[in-house]
């Protein structure tokens, strides 16, 4: 508990993100209505495989190798937090069962925590009916009991994705903690750096430092930035400088390697950042759990509208901010409401897939600061090609559930 | 500055992007205090200016006639012929004292290249298209290929209205890149007309230019969704294209409309749903930018130029009539993707501004003068 803990004694609270979702293959109109094994029909396997493989060869495993070194050369007292999505447990299952069980041993330290969401990493805590959103927390909780026999404590939407009826779901459903982006629209003048209630429910709120984590995640190798280069003591120094009880770095697991190259010095980052921040008597590690269970909340958080940590306006139009993804969105909520009345498992694990939020944020045509980073993570040249791409996907989709 | 520009057509009177971009380009370094005298054929009408910087001198009796070779032999020999006295007169009567000589394409490079050495001043030459694009690569011409070269060798500066022209002046005609600027075209707004179920091709009925793969596109659309599809222009592919849509059995849905007025074309991006330019070999494609300016979506081949700068518009393999298909079906059911991209690509194409290539154009000039 935080009394007797000076405000001037942070937690590190590191956690990334890992996930990859299932990309589409090219779908014209033609096909519509003309396919059977729609796995393969709707999935390009191929490039998925691919950029699953590359990934792990740059980033997943040489991070976690790196990771499992630190945790051990530190006697456990460097402490992070994961959160698996289920279709990265299955990229894992399919392609690379070995970078599994290196989470299982990274796991295993006790030095390391994981974080519940949706099985899917899917929009479905946007639903007007949160029973799918329910349905997806429970897949996902299974999912870690069966690999890794453990009950996460905290929960992170997809992509932080908050509002007040998600906290109080999740409050409902026993966590004792959730994740979300620390934005001023919430905060007001307030840090991010303590722990938070929200306004309905009684759950702790941690709040992404989204400075500090940029500072690592977007900023680490720009050159134009006054803070380039980031080294590891300087960064330890803002960390031993800040003020509050817990520092939340919620980043993309991805840093590491992809999208800040190996050439960045990256790697060399992370390697010695844990010494210079034992070298702060004020600084520690700490998970999410650890985050949750030690410090109090110090006051309220009220979200009646939904908030993120993606783009600059951290909110939902990453995914729904124009008309063609409200289409598609409405439509995929309601061919799942014609899959759940006819009961057909094939259709509904496919349609869950194809709720992955990746596909909607394909479709986004927001401005060009954003827009370059959405092209860079798309495996579309324009958003207007995503859009036909899942729509067709969806109209084929749909023929299923009307007929079957 | 004063610039003696050597043109070949002029609004209102043209029949291609090549008089759209003489117009803007003058009338932007005109606002740059540009003084241009715009050498162009003797035609029926005289062609005024309507700028104080910019004089018009309308040389010889020459008839303009379609910018590509005419199928016709006796009409073809006499366009040459046409082509040859034009040069010729230029050569006799420029007179004044100029900066610079700027022409474009080979219909007037061998008078540019002779005044060039006569007054012994600079040339610049804007390349709109090569024969290679013109034959749409199939059996390019040497005799044209030759004229060409020695123009762009005799050039001091080379403009080329995309990367892609500039890759095919070094790659085909053996120029070094160094003096080659790459200038990409612009738009004078038209504006949005009320929409009616129409998809729109518009251009010259030639290889080059693809309607063929247009007719083709339309049978797979129709088999789905139902429309109007417009051809819009005239050209020696025109009798065949009409017998292919009353073959495929689509002619009810196909409207040939040979060439149209000036305003005639402006009605018909206006009023037209979807703009398809699916053009074997495109420089740039200026109808992309005017049907995107009225507010029509847009569908454009890879093979042209303007796939290089703009983002908000469809790109296809002009070949891939099944991919066309399946985006004009798209954009024909979805509203939501109709409008996002009518808005979004109007957004972007406010960028394409004559101002901008005016200005370009100027840092060439100022980099001989």
């Amino acid at each position: 508990m935080s009394t007797g803990v000076s405000p001037n004694m942070p937690s590190i609270c590191f956690y990334f993100e890992v996930h990859q979702p299932f990309r589409l293959n090219h779908f014209s109109v033609f096909n519509i209505g003309n396919t059977r094994d729609f796995h393969s029909t709707y999935f390009d396997e191929r490039l998925n495989q691919k950029i699953f493989e590359k990934v792990a060869r740059k980033c997943y495993l040489p991070t976690n190798n790196l990771l499992f070194d630190l945790i051990r050369k530190y006697d456990g007292k460097f402490r992070i937090s994961y959160s698996l999505t289920g279709t990265f447990v299955e990229y894992c299952e399919k392609y690379l069962p070995e970078l599994l069980d290196s989470f299982k041993e990274l796991f295993k330290t006790g030095a390391v925590d994981l974080i519940e969401e949706t099985y899917f990493h899917s929009l479905s805590g946007l639903y007007d009916d949160l029973t799918e959103f329910e349905d997806q927390i429970k897949m996902h909780r299974q999912m870690i009991r069966r690999t890794f026999n453990y009950k996460p404590k905290v929960f992170r939407n997809t992509e932080a994705i908050y509002d007040n009826r998600i906290a109080q779901k999740i409050a409902d459903l026993g966590y004792k903690g959730i994740i979300t982006e620390g934005a001023e629209k919430i905060l007001g003048w307030r840090s991010p750096n303590f722990v938070y209630k929200p306004v309905n429910a009684n759950i702790k709120v941690l709040l992404r430092n989204y400075k500090l984590s940029d500072d690592v995640g977007f900023r680490f190798s720009a050159r134009n930035w006054p803070g380039f280069p980031l080294t590891a003591d300087k960064y330890a120094n803002w960390m031993s400088n800040s003020f509050g009880d817990v520092i939340n770095l919620f980043m993309d697991y991805e840093t590491f390697g992809e999208h800040q190259w190996v050439e960045t010095g990256i790697f060399e980052f992370l390697e010695h950042l844990p010494d210079e921040v034992f070298k702060h008597d004020n600084l520690d590690f700490a998970t999410v759990s650890e985050a949750v269970e030690r410090y109090d909340a110090v006051g309220d958080i009220d979200s009646p509208w939904a908030i993120s940590w993606a783009d600059e306006d951290r909110n939902v139009s990453t995914w729904l901010g124009n008309n063609m993804q409200i289409a598609c969105f409405n439509e995929l909520k309601d061919i799942g409401r014609k899959i759940k009345k006819k009961g057909d498992k094939d259709l509904l694990y496919i349609w869950r897939l194809l709720q992955t939020s990746d596909h909607l944020y394909y479709i986004s045509t927001k401005g060009f600061e954003d827009g370059t980073v959405h092209a860079y993570f798309s495996p579309y040249d324009i958003p207007y090609d995503g859009f036909i791409n899942y729509m067709n996907i969806l109209q084929d989709l749909k023929e299923k559930a009307e007929s079957r | 500055m004063k610039i003696a520009m050597i043109g070949w057509e002029y609004p209102p009177f043209k029949v291609g992007g090549l008089g759209t971009h003489c117009y803007g380009l003058t009338h932007g370094l005109a606002d740059k205090d540009v003084h241009i005298d715009f050498y162009m054929p003797k035609l029926r009408q005289k062609v005024k200016s309507d700028n104080k910087n910019i004089t018009i001198i309308e040389v010889g009796e020459a008839e303009v006639y379609p910018y590509d070779r005419p199928d016709d032999k006796e009409l073809g020999g006499k366009f040459f012929d046409a082509v040859y006295r034009y040069n010729d007169l230029l050569v006799q009567r420029m007179k004044g004292k100029y900066d610079l000589i700027h022409c474009h394409d080979w219909l007037t490079m061998k008078a540019a290249v002779a005044l060039k050495e006569k007054l012994g001043i600079p040339l610049v030459l804007t390349v709109h298209s090569t024969e290679y694009d013109r034959s749409g690569w199939i059996y390019p011409n040497q005799w044209f290929i030759d004229i060409e070269r020695e123009g762009m060798q005799k050039a001091d500066r080379i403009i080329a209205v995309s990367e892609f022209t500039k890759r095919v002046i070094v790659e085909k005609y053996g120029i070094n890149p160094d003096k080659i600027t790459v200038v990409h075209n612009a738009v004078y707004p038209i504006g949005e007309g009320e929409k009616r179920n129409l998809i729109l091709f518009l251009g010259r009925l030639t290889i080059q230019k693809g309607p063929e793969f247009f007719l083709k596109t339309a049978k797979k659309v129709l088999d789905y969704e139902d429309a109007r599809f417009v051809i819009a222009g005239s050209g020696d592919m025109l009798p065949r294209l009409i017998e292919q849509a009353v073959h495929m059995g689509i002619s009810n849905k196909v409207i040939f409309t040979v060439k149209l007025t000036e305003e005639e074309v402006k009605h018909i991006y206006k009023i037209s749903s979807i703009y398809v330019m699916p053009s074997v070999s495109e420089p740039f494609g200026i109808t992309a930018l005017e049907a995107i300016s009225a507010g029509t979506p847009t569908i454009v081949s890879k093979s042209a130029g303007v796939s290089e700068v703009l983002k908000n518009c469809f790109k296809v393999d002009f070949w891939d009539t099944d991919e066309m298909a399946n985006k004009i079906i798209a954009l024909l059911r979805y509203d939501s993707l109709r409008d996002v991209m009518r808005q979004s690509s109007k957004r972007e194409i406010q960028l394409f501004t004559w101002d901008r290539v005016a200005e370009r154009t100027l840092d060439v000039y100022r980099g001989l003068a």
